[in-house]
């Protein structure tokens, strides 16, 4: 199933000041909107509004720091050397983000020109990277359609992979990309026989296998696979430490010693080369050493949050594909409720949310949102759809009232 | 074993103060892609304000400042730049307004003082009558200070001047301001003054001026617009950033 992001909803709530509510339309996808005071706010927009916690604030105040240009900052270097560890592998790169992450391990993978990289239709990279890497890095990107669990049919992988023998028409095939968890499917996992199967295909033929990793601590927690055996097939792995682990800012690149100088390299270029950047490692740090026992209870509060939806009779929610942080729910009849309405008066009632598309809304978890949260957002939730119910039963009738004049006029 | 080690190899070396440390310790931080980092954005306004210019934009470093504000101003296939044979950007940016943007560079060459000759800069205008052969012209890069020639000033006079060939032909201008606070202060000029003709400034606040990571480019509205995406493509749009920007805005 293609879902693609319907409205970008973009919402910012300003919990010091009462202002009056108001809608300020700049543009189709992005709106602000400013609302009355609430007592409280729970955003299950996504697990990246997560905000540094006193820990990481006290950490990053006395994070021991260089120049990680000229040379090396030490609590960057700790950080790197943490993360190759926990993953296995030879070396790491902390990065701003993980679109840089993506871009830097697919660009490197594909550094000769004439690159062609097999990903899928529905994936992070495909749909909300801006197409970087073919509008900065030069690559061809040959999609294969994602399954509902995030997967892509082998057989339709070895059929894409081309140029290997050299045919004249054909861009060479160097990468193949996959997804753990799956972000666009519903946060689903990836099993490790799947990606250990992917990895025989790419090392049969001769090309690498790179894994956005943005939240493979979730697919890890949830598969209770250990996160380095998840990624042992994989030439290189991307890890958000921003998202649901909490850090403010910042991804990290793993990959072999010799792939991760190459992507140091590129990493300057696109200009990702910051400085005394160990003020920002050491809350990444610290996320990595605190929060990934916190994710199986993101992953109860989501199966939590999906069977209360279930039981509002205008949604229906595929229970068995809740097996990370996020939830998608369909809304049965969107001709009474859209998304985007939905989403707007669930932040006039303290709830953020987004429109995953034109039929249904997503939800996401993370450590800074409570079961109580929960409860609170499952209540918002019914109180929005009544209120647009009987708004729309109210506008209903105001029509209806209308045109039985109009018809008495007439006659 | 020295009791004592004094680091002149830039100014890039210098760690965040006490200050800074208590600025980032409390900083009021929100996601700054999904909507905005208020700390990111009291630091853009006040770098737009200083250097009276419309707007501004927080990026991880100067080698990404000036990577965009070339490739938006020649976001168009076929665009040359003209810039200092000894410029940081041509130097020691990776080639990355080729390599990653696909911008002809057309280097020039840089005199003791950091400036290139005018008349040369003019002859070096090409394209921009649509002949066959050539790449289009669309912006001159200049540097101040500039570092590889000393961290020589370049005057508000010839700034002006070189802003005023731009106009003339239709291109624009982008100043490398790593160091321009350092031009303004040994000048006796104020900031927005030596900027004044520039379409855009890439300013470092992690060299002398001491944060720890970052730097800001200033320009028009619509030119930053184009910057954000660009900076979200390339990989710069950091999260809750604004622990970054309140050292950087102290």
């Amino acid at each position: 199933m293609m879902m693609t992001r319907f409205t970008r909803w973009v919402g910012f709530v300003n919990r010091n000041k009462i202002v009056e509510s108001s809608k300020n339309e700049t543009s189709f996808r992005r709106k602000t909107y400013q609302v009355k005071m609430v007592a409280r706010v729970v955003d299950l927009r996504s697990d990246t509004v997560t905000k540094p916690n006193e820990a990481m604030r006290s950490a990053m105040a006395v994070a021991d720091v260089d120049d990680d240009v000229l040379g090396f900052d030490p609590t960057a270097q700790k950080l790197e050397m943490e993360v190759a560890s926990i993953m296995h592998k030879d070396a790491a790169l902390f990065v701003p983000s993980g679109t840089m992450a993506n871009l830097i391990s697919v660009m490197v993978h594909c550094e000769v020109r004439g690159s062609e990289v097999i990903l899928g239709d529905n994936s992070h990279i495909h749909v909300y990277e801006n197409g970087g890497i073919s509008t900065i890095g030069g690559i061809h990107a040959k999609t294969l359609p994602n399954n509902v669990d995030g997967t892509m049919d082998i057989e339709k992988i070895v059929k894409a992979i081309r140029g290997t023998d050299g045919e004249l028409y054909y861009p060479t095939t160097r990468l193949i990309c996959l997804e753990n968890t799956h972000a666009n499917c519903g946060g689903r996992c990836l099993s490790v026989e799947y990606i250990d199967k992917v990895g025989a295909v790419a090392k049969e033929y001769g090309i690498k296998l790179h894994i956005d990793g943005a939240r493979i601590f979730n697919a890890s927690v949830a598969l209770g696979v250990p996160v380095h055996r998840l990624v042992q097939e994989a030439d290189s792995v991307s890890v958000c430490l921003s998202k649901g682990l909490g850090a403010p800012v910042g991804s990290v690149i793993v990959g072999s010693k010799d792939f991760i100088t190459k992507a140091k390299r590129l990493r300057k270029t696109l200009g990702g080369g910051m400085r005394q950047v160990g003020v920002l490692c050491a809350a990444a740090y610290v996320a990595l050493r605190d929060n990934v026992p916190k994710l199986s209870d993101d992953h109860r509060r989501a199966k939590m949050l999906a069977e209360g939806l279930q039981k509002v009779e205008h949604f229906s929610v595929d229970l068995s594909s809740v097996e990370s942080n996020m939830v998608f729910f369909n809304i049965k009849q969107t001709s009474k409720i859209s998304p985007d309405r939905l989403c707007e008066v669930l932040q006039e009632r303290g709830v953020l949310a987004m429109p995953a598309s034109s039929t249904s809304v997503r939800l996401v978890l993370h450590y800074q949102i409570s079961d109580s949260d929960i409860q609170f957002s499952l209540t918002s939730i019914k109180g929005a759809v009544e209120q647009i119910l009987t708004d729309g039963t109210k506008n209903g009738a105001i029509v209806q009232n209308m045109l039985s004049v109009a018809q008495t006029v007439a006659v | 074993m020295v009791a004592r080690v004094v680091d002149l190899r830039s100014d890039t070396v210098t760690k965040p103060n006490e200050a800074m440390r208590s600025a980032m310790a409390v900083a009021d931080v929100d996601d700054d892609v999904l909507g905005f980092d208020p700390t990111a954005q009291k630091l853009e306004m006040e770098v737009a304000s200083i250097m009276h210019k419309d707007a501004a934009l927080f990026v991880p470093s100067g080698t990404m400042a000036n990577l965009i504000s070339v490739m938006v101003h020649c976001e168009v296939r076929g665009s040359e730049v003209i810039l200092g044979d000894n410029s940081h950007i041509h130097v020691y940016e990776n080639g990355g307004i080729s390599t990653i943007g696909g911008i002809h560079a057309k280097t020039l060459p840089n005199n003791v003082d950091g400036t290139m000759d005018i008349e040369k800069i003019v002859k070096a205008i090409r394209g921009t009558d649509g002949e066959l052969y050539y790449p289009t012209t669309r912006l001159i890069c200049l540097e101040n200070t500039h570092a590889n020639c000393g961290g020589r000033c370049l005057s508000v006079e010839y700034i002006d001047k070189v802003g005023a060939v731009a106009k003339e032909y239709g291109i624009k201008l982008h100043i490398d301001g790593a160091r321009i606070f350092n031009a303004s202060v040994a000048l006796g000029v104020p900031v927005h003054r030596l900027v004044q003709e520039a379409d855009s400034v890439s300013v470092c606040l992690s060299k002398g001026l001491g944060a720890p990571v970052g730097s800001v480019i200033v320009g028009s509205k619509d030119f930053i617009t184009k910057a954000k995406r660009l900076r979200k493509t390339l990989g710069g749009g950091m999260r809750q950033v604004g622990v970054l920007c309140a050292a950087a805005y102290v």
